[in-house]
């Protein structure tokens, strides 16, 4: 397994969030490809330390703990979005339009 | 805090007390005869403090100081306020609680038929004033001068307008304001110019004579609107719409001479000055015959003595000008007691014909003779003869200006002296001698109140000249009364002129006319000047200034407004409120960054 391997991984993974995030219009999955985005971005940093050096495990730790905060925030959005559209389709809340 | 300055500091608080009170205690004032007694309690307080104020010091003793620091301010207080206890300072203070407690003793008779709403309120203004005067009389800097000063003009204000409902009394009072806050702009920019320069509001401080003559020049400016100096003193005559008793303490007395006293307290700064003595010099003494002059002419009586009084001032600010602070001060004392004791004696004749006029008036010696023989008394000593305290004040501004600027101004304010004479023969004839007009058939004596004030206003008109040496050691001054040229030529001018005016007027009619003075009088020049610069100067320029402002200034704001308003506008309709459409734009601007990136 070399460096190249763990980034076409991460990017692969990074690839099908973004696909997964401009597609679905369910408000859980795209918080599941936002979480998929950011473990690409774990991967790469720790891939980098194991065959670069440097800190960027560290990172990864970091990263997680302010994900934990991300999707505690999002999964809280979506139950408010539920409890006033009675849906969790994203379209349905248009109003920042306004 | 010692105890001349505690009695100075009772002499000045009293009546605040009494102005707070009767402020915020409206029943009390509406009641209209309490608030008068308050009023008069609190004056006679701070006479008599004054008075204990003047004795308790020895006369050779220095000034005695209590300051604290006003406006801390990065370490250093930008000023002090406090109480300043001197000669000149503690014999103001007896003067202007004096004058002013008579004054008001007076109006309790003189203001009897005012309702008692207007009673309380005329009586709360004179409170204000009596307080804002003394604050000026015993400041220890000029910054709690310049207060002072504010405040005094604030009084004067409200009481010209005391008959509000009346236009040309309202007129009046806002002539005053503005005239005299023009001015008072030459004391703000005085400051100004003086503390950067020296950093202090010291009346002792050494700046460089080129800053001490710009600062003199400024302050000279606002001296020339209280003091009613040519040509800025179109206001004073104006001022006579207010009630009677108040042009005796505030336009003849006192708040007038606030601009001499200013000089003579800042007399160290002045005498650095010689350039702004000179103005003062030649200032004064136009002043002094111009006003002469046109008092010639006036046939209201409060408007003579309105005249009389610019023309006093005029020989004060001419001593000054000398070089002379204490024949400045010694003529503003004299001048306090029997211009006041004129002004209350004409009250006491208006209060019994109902009209200012002199042609109402005529043959009130025999109706009136006790206000006959006061006002005889203060036209005497006006008139400067021998003997009444008049003369000798008069005599020390002449002697001073002997000799000055190749005898010019000793010549002018001499021609004065005989003018003053005269005017004031002409109006003592034309009032009390001759045949009573109809209006004067009923006249009458008044009352005590008014009566016993004349009287006590008369004993110093007579002898307050004898004071003069007393005067002078306390002050710091040199004085010594001696018979030469100057006080031969001044007597003979005022015994001249009162035979002339008696050769003229005796039969108590207007028997001589001055043509050419009346059609100048009519003309008012200097009115007309000052119109002309305000509507013809000052309005265009504002209305330019407005205009620049209006279409300029604000148009480039409503520019700016109006842009970012068209941008939103247009911008907005990149926010549909979709977050997919968000997501679209985050990615494809993080795949730009990328190519950036890349190929940079």
């Amino acid at each position: 397994m070399t460096l190249q391997h763990c980034i076409l991984l991460a990017s692969m993974l990074f690839c099908i969030g973004v696909y997964g995030l401009l597609t679905r219009r369910h408000a859980i999955a795209m918080l599941l490809c936002i979480e998929l985005m950011l473990n690409a971005a774990n991967i790469a940093f720790v891939a980098f330390a194991k065959f670069g050096g440097g800190p960027g495990q560290i990172f990864v730790l970091f990263a997680l703990a302010v994900t934990v905060a991300e999707v505690a925030v999002g999964l809280a959005l979506v139950m408010a979005l539920y409890r006033r559209h009675g849906d969790t389709a994203i379209d349905a809340a248009a109003e920042a339009k306004e | 805090m010692t105890n001349t300055v505690l009695h100075a500091t009772i002499a000045v608080i009293a009546p605040a007390i009494v102005a707070l009170l009767l402020v915020i205690v409206p029943t009390l004032r509406h009641r209209g005869v309490p608030a008068a007694w308050a009023c008069v309690c609190g004056s006679l307080v701070s006479l008599g403090a004054a008075l204990r104020v003047l004795f308790e010091r020895a006369p050779e003793a220095g000034a005695d100081r209590w300051t604290v620091s006003w406006l801390e301010a990065a370490g250093r207080p930008l000023a002090e306020v406090g109480i300043h206890v001197d000669g000149v300072s503690a014999t103001m203070l007896v003067v202007v609680t004096l004058v002013a407690t008579c004054v008001q003793v007076f109006s309790l008779a003189y203001m009897h038929d005012e309702s008692k709403r207007s009673y309380g309120r005329y009586f709360a203004l004179h409170a204000l004033f009596l307080f804002s005067m003394n604050v000026l009389v015993v400041a220890p800097n000029l910054l709690q001068l310049f207060m002072g000063w504010e405040l005094v003009g604030l009084a004067s204000y409200l009481l010209i307008g005391f008959y509000f409902a009346k236009p040309s009394a309202a007129r009046a009072a806002v002539k005053a304001f503005w005239m005299t806050k023009l001015a008072d702009m030459g004391f703000l920019f005085g400051l100004i110019v003086l503390v950067v320069n020296t950093g202090s509001f010291e009346w002792t401080s050494q700046p460089t004579t080129a800053v001490a003559t710009l600062a003199t020049v400024l302050l000279f400016v606002a001296v020339m609107g209280k003091s009613a100096q040519f040509p800025l003193h179109v206001w004073l005559p104006d001022a006579m719409e207010g009630p009677t008793p108040v042009s005796a303490l505030l336009h003849a007395a006192t708040m007038v001479a606030a601009g001499v006293f200013l000089i003579v307290r800042a007399d160290p700064l002045f005498a650095q000055a010689p350039a702004t003595q000179d103005l003062m010099l030649w200032v004064g003494s136009i002043t002094a015959v111009f006003a002469a002059f046109l008092a010639l002419v006036q046939t209201d009586v409060k408007k003579v003595l309105a005249y009389s009084t610019c023309s006093q001032l005029g020989y004060m600010v001419a001593a000054l000008g000398a070089g002379s602070a204490f024949a400045g001060f010694f003529h503003l004392g004299t001048h306090a007691f029997f211009k006041a004791l004129l002004f209350l004696a004409a009250g006491s004749v208006i209060h019994a014909v109902h009209s200012n006029d002199m042609k109402d008036m005529g043959g009130l010696a025999r109706k009136m003779p006790l206000t006959a023989v006061c006002f005889l008394v203060g036209a005497l000593s006006l008139a400067g003869v021998p003997g009444f305290a008049g003369f000798f004040s008069k005599d020390l501004v002449l002697t001073t200006l002997e000799g000055r600027a190749g005898w010019v101004p000793w010549a002018m304010l001499m021609a004065s002296a005989f003018l003053t004479a005269f005017y004031m023969g002409r109006v003592f004839f034309r009032v009390f001698l001759g045949r009573a007009s109809t209006a004067a058939e009923h006249a009458h004596e008044s009352g005590p109140a008014m009566s016993g004030t004349l009287i006590v206003l008369a004993v110093p008109s007579l002898l307050a000249g004898f004071l003069g040496g007393w005067l002078a050691h306390t002050a710091r001054a040199e004085y010594h009364a001696h018979w030469g040229l100057t006080p031969i030529v001044a007597s003979t001018a005022a015994v001249t002129g009162l035979v002339a005016a008696y050769l003229a007027f005796g039969r108590g009619r207007e028997s001589v006319r001055f043509g050419v003075l009346e059609s100048l009088d009519r003309a008012s020049v200097v009115d007309r000047a000052w119109a002309f610069a305000y509507r013809g100067v000052l309005l265009r320029v504002g209305a330019v200034l407005g205009w620049i402002d209006r279409y300029v200034v604000d148009g480039l704001m409503n520019g700016v407004g109006w842009v970012t308003l068209e941008t939103g506008g247009a911008v907005r309709r990149l926010q549909t409120g979709r977050v997919r459409d968000y997501a679209y734009v985050v990615v494809v601007g993080a795949i730009l960054l990328a190519l950036y990136g890349v190929w940079r």
